[in-house]
């Protein structure tokens, strides 16, 4: 299981802020596409972070056991 | 990790204390504030009430963090602070409050603005625009 944790206007789509997946052996990109087509984000503009790091290369990750996901969408502060 | 966030609106008197505080610290020679404040945006006839602060707080602390660490090594300075709100300020509540404290000026200047920027840019934290008839979007960093 990992945790995945969703902000800001990416919350408001999925309508919570945070579940468990049970992600099996998948690589991180498939997960990424179905929750993406599961809450349909394809429009909205995100980054994702692994373990509170942003990462930009998906395609080399592979997720483990209580690993943290957090999708973020532009920040905003200030 | 030092705290960062604060519940509402930086009160002018928190921000009077930190000046107090570094008073005792005698190689500053010039401290430098930036405040942000929330603006009374107007977008289609609609006008900004408040905003509403959420964070991914333990990243964002990590992140401020990292910025403190780098502004150290590239500034001459002798302490700096930076504290953000969460949750709802209402126009004219200052939300961010960046304070550089520094031997000489000339440090001061450049590391605040630097140090305003990266908060913008680098730490995950989203704001949200309550317009006055309650309907609301979410904020844009120009």
């Amino acid at each position: 299981m990992i945790q995945v944790k969703y902000f800001g206007m990416i919350a408001e789509a999925t309508s919570k802020e945070e579940e468990k997946i049970d992600v099996g052996e998948k690589p991180f990109s498939e997960i990424l596409s179905e929750i993406s087509s599961k809450y349909q984000l394809g429009d909205l503009s995100y980054q994702v972070a692994v373990n509170k790091k942003l990462v930009s290369d998906f395609s080399k990750l592979q997720l483990e056991e209580g690993d943290e996901v957090a999708f973020l969408p532009p920040f905003s502060g200030g | 990790m030092k705290k960062i966030f604060l519940e509402g609106a930086i009160p002018s008197e928190f921000i009077a204390d930190s000046i107090a505080k570094h008073q005792s610290k005698h190689s500053i020679g010039a401290h430098n504030i930036f405040l942000g404040q929330v603006r009374a945006d107007e977008v289609d006839g609609k006008k900004v009430s408040a905003i509403e602060f959420t964070a991914y707080e333990e990243m964002a602390l990590e992140k401020a963090h990292e910025i403190r660490e780098a502004a150290f090594e590239k500034f001459d300075l002798t302490c700096l602070h930076i504290y953000h709100s969460l949750g709802n300020v209402a126009v004219g509540g200052v939300c961010i409050f960046v304070f550089v404290s520094a031997p000489r000026r000339k440090q001061v200047y450049e590391a605040t603005e630097w140090l305003v920027n990266q908060v913008k840019t680098e730490v995950p934290i989203f704001g949200k625009e309550i317009f006055e008839n309650e309907e609301s979007q979410w904020k844009v960093n120009s």
